[in-house]
């Protein structure tokens, strides 16, 4: 599978220091993109629910691949949605099934403290479960 | 030897009886190891106490002491150490009771946290007396421990929950408190000290209309016992409900006071070993409380920490600790306001050292960071009270809490931090 843009991003925050990880996140989150999230799409819809942040993933399939874009309203956040969204997308269901978590690791290196880990572990369920990569779960009381 | 002999810290020995004048930071930070640590080399300036206080050596030592030296099982060996950890764990009720004033330490149950307590009350007192149209008032500014307990017994049974409402600068209104009571109201539940906010909740007077109005009271004391001395008997509540791990306890152990009348009333909860008197397979007598709302082995090492932290800030005693926090909080305050872009939220007056803020233009989460780069920790988000965030109209915001160890040049950290911060992210 081609994880050319996953093993960029890769590479590049095992080469920086802590300090200039966290910048290099923050220079992520504020690039401008040759496709931008839509305004439109930042809905309730398109919500990842159970973030401190809001973060919304929009999901298209093109013949038979999965290719995701992430939007967040909090920089660091949308630094890490985007670095996941681009280091994800172009798989196939059974691709995307094979990403694990230790994926996920490598991406987080020691400024991305634990707590931003967890997050980018849901991020990851999350774009599997869009795919149907991964089965849902129901959600907890008085959800309709 | 009793254990708060054993343990008593640095801190508490040097200082006089008439603690507030002479309360020293310096020497109540020596007392707790983690704060002379440093996070990305710079030193820790740990301002999220209000999820979870840090410990003083006295309480790290009755922990180490009771799984070194006392170790065994409670209530039931026939043998020196279980006698001597029963005796180590049934004295924290007494501290438990000498803290919060409780009459007698039979009317202290442990549990495992706050959040436990109150589901005891819920399934417990609640399911046993409450019925379909009856009323629960609870206010905005709620923890979802005390949301989400009695929404269950709301789809269990069919109660009306009824919401209290938060003026917009945070102060409680007691009039607007008062016009839910009805005679169809059972039970008050609400906190003493918001979490958000700070606001510090009249209680007492709370208790004195809910009671006038027939109903029971339940008050969660997560953040009032850290930060205030608290009186249940001058309160007149049924139930208190504290955690150990927010009172530089340790994690795992939680308190609830009930009444001794209404424990006495009330059915077990949960069923197993140390809740009962006799078991045959015909019948089952249950224990008296405490012991019938504790099943199973109890967090009893745990108590024991948090017997040791009650000896340790009734040593600095509650109002030497209340007045230093309080000058923090002021200070904060000021510190805050001074800072253009940035929002306080919560400014009810006499609230407890709780600061919660938004900074214009900045999200809660990147701003705190930012906060965390320079050694700041504080909480960001909705601090388990997402319907006071909705109330608020907002999403999420920055935290600071103090606890008796923090310094104002801590203050002033967290204000540079949020400078700098603004800077970064603009
Ligand atoms: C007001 C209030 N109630 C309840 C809780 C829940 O405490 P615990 O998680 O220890 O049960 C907290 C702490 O998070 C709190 O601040």
């Amino acid at each position: 599978m081609d994880l050319s843009a996953y093993e960029d991003y890769a590479e590049t925050l095992e080469a920086l220091d802590d300090e200039m990880r966290f910048e290099y996140l923050l220079d992520i989150a504020k690039k401008k993109r040759r496709e931008p999230f839509p305004e439109e799409a930042m809905d309730e819809a398109h919500l990842m629910h159970g973030c401190m942040s809001r973060v919304w993933i929009l999901h298209d399939i093109d013949e038979d691949r999965h290719y995701f874009r992430g939007h967040s309203d909090a920089a660091i956040v949308k630094g890490l949605v985007t670095m996941m969204t681009d280091s994800f997308s172009g798989l196939t269901t059974a691709e995307l099934a094979q990403i694990t978590l230790d994926h996920v690791r490598r991406l987080n290196l020691g400024a991305l403290t634990t707590q931003r880990q967890v997050g980018m572990m849901a991020m990851l369920k999350h774009l599997q479960k869009l795919a149907g990569a991964r089965p849902g779960f129901p959600s907890g009381p008085g959800a309709a | 030897m009793t254990m708060g002999a054993m343990t008593a810290a640095s801190a508490v020995r040097e200082m006089p009886a008439h603690g507030r004048n002479t309360y020293d930071p310096a020497a109540v930070r020596a007392d707790f190891p983690i704060l002379s640590r440093t996070v990305y080399n710079r030193p820790l300036c740990f301002l999220d106490n209000g999820a979870s206080a840090q410990k003083p050596q006295s309480v790290l030592d009755a922990i180490q002491h009771s799984y070194a030296s006392e170790y065994a099982n409670v209530h039931r060996g026939a043998h020196f150490l279980s006698g001597a950890a029963t005796e180590a764990y049934e004295g924290v009720r007494e501290k438990v009771a000498a803290l919060l004033n409780a009459p007698e330490p039979e009317t202290v149950v442990f549990t495992k946290s706050v959040t436990e307590a109150i589901n005891l009350v819920a399934c417990s007192w609640a399911e046993a007396n409450l019925s379909a149209g009856d009323e629960i008032v609870i206010t905005q500014m709620e923890h979802h421990a005390n949301i989400v307990p009695w929404q269950l017994l709301r789809d269990r049974k069919g109660v009306v929950l009824k919401v209290a409402r938060v003026e917009d600068d945070g102060r409680f209104d007691l009039e607007r408190f008062a016009e839910l009571l009805t005679g169809r109201t059972r039970l008050v539940s609400v906190t003493h000290v918001s979490n958000v906010l700070g606001t510090v909740v009249p209680v007492a007077e709370v208790t004195r209309l809910a009671k006038a109005a027939g109903a029971c009271v339940l008050i969660d004391g997560a953040q009032g016992v850290v930060h205030q001395p608290v009186d249940v008997q001058a309160i007149g509540c049924d139930f208190y409900a504290f955690t150990g791990h927010k009172l530089y306890g340790p994690t795992g152990i939680g308190v609830l006071y009930g009444t001794a009348e209404r424990l006495a009333s009330m059915p077990p909860w949960q069923g197993g070993g140390d809740m009962i008197e006799t078991v045959s397979f015909e019948k089952t007598v249950y224990a008296e409380p405490p012991l019938r709302f504790e099943a199973g082995t109890p967090p009893f090492v745990q108590a024991i920490g948090l017997g040791a932290a009650i000896d340790y800030v009734r040593a600095l005693g509650m109002e030497a600790i209340g007045a230093h926090e309080h000058a923090l909080c002021h200070h904060a305050m000021g510190a805050l306001r001074e800072i253009p872009g940035v929002r306080p939220i919560g400014e009810a007056p006499d609230k407890a050292a709780i600061v919660s803020f938004v900074v214009d233009g900045l999200h809660s989460m990147d701003v705190g960071a930012i906060l965390d780069r320079q050694g700041v920790a504080v909480r960001v988000g909705h601090h388990c009270a997402q319907p006071l965030m909705a109330r608020m109209g907002i999403e999420s915001t920055v935290r600071a809490s103090m606890a008796l160890y923090n310094t104002t040049e801590e203050i002033d950290a967290l204000a540079a931090g949020i400078r700098h911060a603004q800077k970064l992210l603009a």
